[in-house]
């Protein structure tokens, strides 16, 4: 069968393409509960101060890398041994979060899944770090996943509107 | 006496008044109102993002995600285009930053396709053009740059900036996509 042939049939297939699709499940109890949130927000001074858990996390955390790259730290030979820091530090800024949010409902209902899977990969790049201990791009990909995982629980429990 | 042309387009009319009264309703805090346009539209909002996203789960969030930030986005909505075609570009827009922060990362780093999409459901839709099914089961930047030109008729040139990519990467991923299209409609 011919270019054209197909080019037809696609053209045929896109212009038959259905306008709408309806989802699963009822979305309007959770965008109405964001809402609500949003309206409450301004009211509620703990809810302002969360988005600065994540502010703090990544600065403190930049400023890490930063700083253990510029220094010679006794005791801190390669890679690994930083991971292992920034892991420390990481942990402790998750649970510090995580504490602040708990008793909060999520908007998504699969945000513990995709935190499990950014511990997978920070797993992953610390065993190549083990294998690869000199490699700064490695701990580069560690800090970026830390990262991930500190937006992903303050998105997931301070709605995105706040950063609009 | 009114042609059948004339009856449609005065129909067309009466309904983007109403349109744009619900509009302005929403515009001065109607919440109700606001329910009443999520219901009028959340059908063509959620097949945009399931179009995108290939994942239903994730579309529904990424739906919600888009009326959560249209309440505060409509106020940017001036009239000059058909409401529908605005949504639809803020609906875009919403989607493919959404995706981004959430697997963005894994597919810059480690070049990942949605390979095993690709070929699990090759034998079942063999005899059947479901553009939808063969569309999900795209590799994700052919499907995004495929649903965006093709679907939604963007220029790959705005593709391109969406999608942070080149404008040349835009097309041959929409190359590559209709190759795909092509192969599993039978015709190559």
């Amino acid at each position: 069968m011919s270019n054209k042939e197909f080019e037809q049939q696609l053209q045929n297939a896109l212009a038959s393409l259905p306008n709408e699709i309806q989802p699963g499940r009822d979305l309007w109890p959770g965008i109405e509960h964001a809402l609500n949130s949003q309206a409450a927000a301004p009211a509620v001074t703990s809810s302002k101060a969360k988005p600065y858990w994540g502010m703090a996390a990544a600065v403190a955390t930049v400023g890490l890398l930063g700083w253990l790259g510029l220094t010679q730290l006794p005791g801190i030979s390669d890679s690994a041994q930083l991971a292992q820091v920034l892991s420390q530090q990481h942990q402790q800024q998750k649970q510090a979060l995580l504490a602040s949010f708990s008793g909060q409902p999520a908007l998504t209902d699969n945000w513990q899944q995709q935190v499990d899977e950014l511990d997978a990969a920070a797993l992953a790049i610390k065993q190549a770090l083990k294998e690869d201990p000199n490699n700064p791009a490695l701990l580069k990909m560690l800090q970026q996943v830390y990262q991930q995982q500190i937006d992903l629980i303050e998105r997931v429990h301070a709605p995105a509107w706040q950063k609009i | 006496m009114q042609t059948q042309g004339q009856l449609i387009e005065a129909k067309q009319q009466f309904a983007e008044r109403g349109l744009h009264s619900l509009v302005d309703a929403v515009k001065q805090g109607d919440r109700q109102a606001y329910q009443t346009l999520y219901q009028q539209y959340l059908g063509q909002v959620y097949a945009l993002c399931y179009r995108l996203t290939a994942d239903r789960a994730l579309a529904e969030d990424v739906t919600q995600e888009v009326f959560i930030q249209l309440w505060r986005k409509l106020d940017n909505y001036r009239g000059d285009s058909k409401f529908s075609t605005w949504l639809h570009s803020v609906t875009s827009n919403v989607c493919v930053s959404y995706m981004r922060k959430q697997r963005g990362w894994w597919h810059r780093m480690f070049n990942l396709e949605d390979s095993a999409a690709m070929y699990e459901s090759a034998e079942a839709s063999a005899a059947e053009v479901d553009l939808d099914s063969y569309v999900r089961r795209l590799p994700q930047r052919a499907r995004m740059v495929f649903v965006l030109h093709a679907i939604e008729g963007y220029r790959h040139e705005e593709i391109a900036q969406m999608l942070d990519m080149a404008v040349g990467s835009s097309k041959a991923q929409f190359h590559r996509a209709k190759q795909l299209l092509s192969e599993w409609m039978g015709y190559e």
